[in-house]
């Protein structure tokens, strides 16, 4: 008996002891707990669900793009075997011939649309929700650069095929951009990357896509995730057991005293 | 007597913290469980969008959710009418409504920065603790029309149609006749080109044409240089400061000097 617990003691220790290291020295096992064994409202449901949906096209975004990324070639330099540009080549062949490459492409392509409207529908329900109020402004404002970034990822992953409707839709787009007054053409000029849109334009808009977009909206994405845990997430505002709501704090006095329901605001009800 | 804002919202976070953590279910396992349900459906539908798009089309044919990819970019087509995703649809559209040139950065930069200045700063102008819909319908119907316009835009870039070369060429004799060209071959050649080689899809002539991209109106550009002049820009239009434009010297010099005396006999009627 005793000498089974030592050994329980043991394995416990032997299991704990390097999380305790850890812990003491990052405090991420106490984050850990932190973010998952937190209460939250106890009316939340599904229209709560729409944040951590988001999350997930963009981890699939994130996913299928690594993938992607390990066989697209950002050039518009012609592919002698082809007779086609290399860009445009190398998507051919992830769509054809790499093993479930059609679905990697697929994802992503359909992923980025999946990921813009649930975007929009999270920030509507925030909106029915005045979830944006008072202490959740800059949870809000993350969101909206959220938002922002997004679609810019959408708009330079758009070139990557290389393909006529790529091609023609970011000549369009790099000449709205020069329409700006003041900075305009300066811009166009740095998105076009010199007179004609070719193999440099191609790199450039690749790098933005995968190297500072991303990594802009990760940071955001973080900043926005701290902020829902740490403030907690609003419940239903027609809710009637919603978290902070309103009580009769001090029982009226006069004819009416008899009448309001004992107990302490926050009672367990 | 009246206490200030912040001092309510203090109080009103306060007893909101409160209710959650003595009335409230914990974030694991029990939201966790909606979210990662929700989470779910969002991959399947990003994999039965994948699968739809890539059974229903065969590389450049198009399936219900388009084709796999269009041909290869190809600066010298003229022909092919420039779309962006469907997310930039509204975008799109407003530059259908502010076509002239003075106007074109209306669309283009003044009403999204205007958008995303009132979003960013929602919370701040937005300073009522009242969180139910039904009691903010200023912000209700604000937002109601916001999404209202938003789809009707989108709907109208979806289905927007630009007029196609082969329409625009019976506009021909009546330009001719109106900017007396009608007995000058070489320009009633060069209007034909002009109305097939897609130059109305940016620039407007006699009423025709998108005015995209801020660029000029063009019927009586005949009153500012000659024919020659006409031909060297259409050349290489960025040896004129004019990085927007792309050059149109594949077209041959025969057909480039058809468009100059097109362009010289333009004179505004």
């Amino acid at each position: 008996m005793a000498k089974k617990s030592k050994r329980g003691t043991l394995v416990e220790t032997a299991v704990l002891a390097p999380l305790d290291w850890v812990d003491e020295r990052t405090a991420a096992v106490r984050g850990t707990k932190w973010f998952l064994f937190r209460n939250v409202p106890r009316d939340i449901s599904w229209a709560q669900t729409l944040g951590s949906a988001t999350l997930t096209a963009f981890i699939v975004q994130t996913l299928t793009g690594v993938i992607l990324a390990m066989y697209y070639e950002p050039s518009s330099s012609i592919n002698p075997t082809t007779g086609k540009p290399v860009a445009y080549s190398s998507i051919e062949a992830i769509t054809n011939d790499l093993t479930l490459g059609w679905l990697v492409r697929g994802m992503h392509r359909w992923g980025a649309s999946v990921f813009i409207i649930l975007l929009f529908l999270h920030m509507g329900r925030v909106f029915l929700f005045g979830a944006y109020k008072y202490p959740r402004e800059l949870t809000w404002i993350t969101g909206v650069f959220i938002l922002v970034t997004g679609m810019l990822l959408g708009f330079t992953g758009y070139l990557l095929p290389w393909d006529q409707t790529a091609y023609w839709a970011t000549v369009v787009g790099i000449n709205l951009n020069g329409t700006a007054p003041f900075l305009g053409p300066w811009l166009a000029q740095f998105l076009a990357t010199g007179p004609e849109i070719g193999s440099e334009t191609l790199a450039k808009w690749y790098s933005l896509h995968m190297l500072v977009l991303p990594g802009a909206i990760i940071g955001l994405i973080g900043v926005h995730i701290y902020l829902v845990t740490r403030l907690g997430v609003v419940s239903p505002p027609w809710s009637g057991e919603r978290a902070g709501r309103e009580r009769a704090e001090a029982a009226p006095t006069g004819a009416r005293a008899g009448l309001v329901r004992g107990g302490t605001s926050g009672g367990g009800k | 007597m009246a206490r200030d804002l912040g001092e309510l919202n203090r109080e009103d976070f306060a007893r909101y913290k409160d209710d959650v953590k003595k009335e409230g279910k914990s974030f694991f396992p029990r939201a966790l469980f909606h979210d990662t349900v929700m989470s779910l459906v969002v991959v399947c539908v990003i994999v039965a969008l994948a699968a739809i798009w890539y059974f229903d089309a065969d590389g450049v044919k198009s399936g219900i959710l388009g084709p796999w990819y269009t041909e290869p970019a190809d600066p010298a087509t003229t022909s092919f009418v420039p779309r962006p995703d469907w997310y930039f649809y509204f975008l799109f559209y407003l530059l259908r409504i502010f076509k002239w040139p003075e106007t074109v950065f209306i669309a283009t930069v003044g009403i999204p920065t205007i958008a995303l200045i009132l979003l960013i700063g929602l919370p701040f102008y937005d300073r009522r603790r009242e969180r139910r819909p039904s009691r903010r319908p200023v912000a209700m119907v604000a937002a109601v029309l916001t999404v209202l316009s938003m789809a009707v835009l989108t709907w109208k870039g979806a289905t927007a149609k630009e007029a196609l070369g082969s329409e625009l060429v019976a506009f021909v004799p009546e330009w001719a006749q109106e900017q007396g060209f009608a007995d000058d071959p070489q320009a009633v050649k060069g209007a034909e080109l002009f109305a097939q080689s897609g130059c109305l899809n940016c620039h407007t002539y006699l009423g025709q044409g998108a005015g995209n991209l801020g660029a000029p109106d063009l019927s009586s550009i005949g009153q500012t240089n000659e024919a020659t002049y006409f031909v060297r820009y259409l050349t290489n239009p960025a040896a004129f400061g004019n990085t927007v434009m792309g050059s149109y010297a594949y077209l041959g010099q025969e057909n480039l000097d058809a468009l100059g005396a097109f362009l010289a006999a333009s004179k505004g009627g």
